[in-house]
């Protein structure tokens, strides 16, 4: 499966060619009955190859359904999903665990570390699912680990570590297999604003290194860190900064 | 996958609930325990019983024949050379084996026997009936072709008239009429229950003494008996083989009957009757294990929700079905393994003690161990109901949807 294994482009540039592409994509819960929901109502977006792009929206906006698909862990009701060329909408459980495992690196307001393992052995899991021989997994969730200000903390379990802590830990278990594509759902949403500011330049360092970054906020103070703001409201994009222009937010 | 991380974890997750998983395996604890116990105690009353049948004597073919219209044709002489022409890989020897009904009353001096059985039969009886001479010497052909008037007497019989005194060379008087004592037979040492002292309570004598012992003509024409030693359980149905043609070629059929009966008969009988009621015992005892495999599936699909939002992180970042799957499958075998090898501890525990206690078993007079083979059997299918058992959840485990399962708590 090399052709997942999307080149990176030069520090910070912007590509011509999509990373992401979403066509009329809708997420309709309950559809034909009276209490039918649409979360998603007709998205088109396109994002490119070393784009930072956040997307805001109060809650209930559809916002939090967008990062699910753009994450292939949900699939639209209708529409289609390109990522990297793929259309993912088409795929089955297996491709999109392999899609998951070598595209995209989550990370989630909760961290979602596994409290079972230390930190060193939750970054190394997404390489435990891509079979890399283990001397060479060890080194890599290490330098991760490094990457972000946690070498010294190898062995920690997740109770041991602060919520700033764990969340490096959980950006280095993202960053581990290289994806193009970095997904971040609230991530400084339980971080005080110390850590808050901590996080954000590991994330614009990483979209400098050369990562698509795509980053799910209701705060504007975060999002302003972004290069393009996508607002959605009741499952559509009323105000995209790379169409309509600069929003004030 | 991580194969070392991923027992590390299912070990964490076992003894992070101890009193749980306990509970648990007490199915599958209780259920080896019971088929090891049950299935070795019949394996060793099996054994037990085998080895009487062995002290009394194997591969013996009892014959008989009888000619009607009183016509009495004597066969003893071609039989003789019959069974010596089927070679000693076949049969081993043969001998009469005529019971003595007239007056046989044992004495020694004042003393009389309890009811012997007196046996007329040739210089192979022993050979044939398994007995072993330990004190004095064994029959010979002169002996049966002179028609000695010498005897040997079974280990109850000469407890009985001599108590501590050797009998080899004394007197004793069979129907009134003097014979010398020539050698004594060591005890067959058999249970009570398969007979005890009857098989030690015999006289025997050359069978050419027929006509001085059983008097009457009645008794003297109707007794044909021999007993025939196969060379081995294998040759044993060569041997009936052969001995029923024997008679087929004569026509003894036709004008009278015969009868060729292999004693492993009645052992085969009894071992196929214990064999069953092992497997009975056995599936019994399996239903037990079976309820424990229920009670680790039950356990698993608790697991499975409890840790709905590990199994979510984990597909998230990339856990395709068949690791997550591997995960709880692991966990519940090692779970089901645990059991049934603590399950053997007990079975190992129980075994002799309910061989000690229940008098069916207790009665054998030997201690019952685990048989080895039920042993590895029952810890190999507790393993497989592990498996069997933990497919369900593990299956219900991986096809959780990510997005569903990240939203637990």
């Amino acid at each position: 499966m090399c052709r997942y294994m999307a080149e990176r482009t030069t520090a910070g540039a912007v590509s011509s060619e999509p990373l992401i592409e979403l066509r009329d994509v809708y997420k309709i819960y309950g559809e034909g009955l009276e209490s039918e929901v649409r979360a998603l109502d007709g998205v088109n977006l396109r994002i490119m190859r070393g784009e930072y792009v956040a997307i805001i929206g109060s809650s209930g906006s559809g916002k939090s359904t967008m990062m699910n698909i753009l994450g292939c862990l949900d699939l639209p009701t209708y529409g289609d999903y390109y990522l990297d060329g793929e259309l993912v909408s088409s795929l089955g459980d297996s491709e999109l665990s392999e899609i998951r495992n070598r595209q995209i690196g989550f990370i989630f307001q909760g961290f979602n570390l596994i409290s079972e393992l230390t930190a060193l052995e939750n970054v190394e899991l997404p390489l435990d699912y891509q079979g890399v021989f283990v001397a060479n997994k060890r080194a890599r969730a290490i330098e991760a680990l490094e990457k972000v200000g946690m070498g010294g903390r190898l062995n920690h379990h997740s109770n041991e570590m602060s919520g700033g802590q764990q969340q490096r830990v959980a950006i280095a278990r993202a960053i581990v297999t290289n994806p193009p594509l970095i997904l971040a759902d609230e991530p400084t949403g339980n971080l005080d604003s110390k850590t808050t500011a901590d996080v954000i330049s590991i994330l614009r360092g990483l979209h400098a290194a050369g990562a698509t970054v795509v980053l799910i906020t209701h705060d504007r103070e975060i999002a302003r860190n972004a290069d393009r703001t996508v607002r959605v409201l009741d499952g559509r994009i009323v105000h995209d900064s790379a169409v309509d222009g600069k929003e004030d937010i | 996958m991580n194969l070392q991380r991923t027992f590390k974890m299912a070990l964490k997750s076992i003894s992070a609930n101890k009193g749980r998983s306990f509970l648990t395996m007490l199915g599958i604890i209780i259920g080896v325990a019971a088929v090891i116990a049950l299935v070795s105690l019949v394996k060793g009353q099996q054994n037990a019983i085998l080895a009487e049948f062995r002290k009394m004597g194997t591969n013996q073919i009892q014959v008989d024949y009888h000619i009607w219209n009183g016509a009495d044709v004597d066969y003893t002489d071609e039989l003789y050379a019959y069974c010596d022409s089927l070679g000693s890989d076949v049969v081993l020897g043969i001998s009469p084996q005529i019971y003595a009904n007239g007056n046989n009353e044992v004495r020694y001096r004042d003393k009389k026997a309890e009811y012997p059985n007196v046996y007329l039969v040739s210089d192979q009886y022993t050979i044939c009936s398994g007995f072993t001479i330990n004190r004095g010497r064994d029959l010979c052909y002169m002996d049966v072709k002179r028609m000695n008037k010498v005897c040997l007497l079974g280990s109850k019989v000469a407890d009985d008239l001599f108590n501590y005194e050797n009998p080899v060379g004394k007197s004793i008087t069979l129907g009134g009429e003097s014979y010398t004592v020539i050698g004594t037979y060591a005890s067959k040492g058999v249970s009570q229950e398969q007979g005890g002292s009857y098989y030690d309570n015999i006289v025997v004598v050359p069978y050419t003494l027929q006509s001085r012992i059983n008097k009457s003509e009645y008794s003297y024409s109707s007794n044909h008996t021999y007993i025939v030693k196969a060379a081995s359980s294998e040759a044993m149905s060569e041997a009936t083989r052969k001995l029923n043609e024997f008679f087929e070629i004569r026509g003894v059929s036709q004008n009278g009957y015969y009868g060729v009966y292999a004693n492993d008969e009645y052992m085969n009988y009894q071992m196929e009757g214990l064999a069953e009621q092992g497997i009975f015992l056995g599936i019994i005892a399996g239903i037990a294990l079976l309820v424990g495999g229920i009670g680790i599936m039950n356990i698993m699909l608790v697991t499975v929700t409890e840790r709905t939002k590990e199994i979510g992180i984990r597909k998230a970042i990339g856990a395709p079905r068949r690791v997550i799957i591997t995960q709880f499958l692991i966990e519940s075998s090692l779970l089901s393994a645990m059991g049934g090898l603590l399950g053997i501890l007990l079975g190992y525990g129980i075994t002799p003690v309910l061989g000690k206690v229940l008098p069916d078993y207790a009665s054998l007079g030997v201690v019952i161990m685990p048989a080895p083979f039920i042993v590895v059997v029952s810890f190999f299918v507790s393993i497989a109901f592990g498996i069997g058992f933990g497919v369900y959840p593990a299956m219900r485990a991986s096809s959780l949807q990510p997005v569903d399962a990240l939203r637990s708590e």
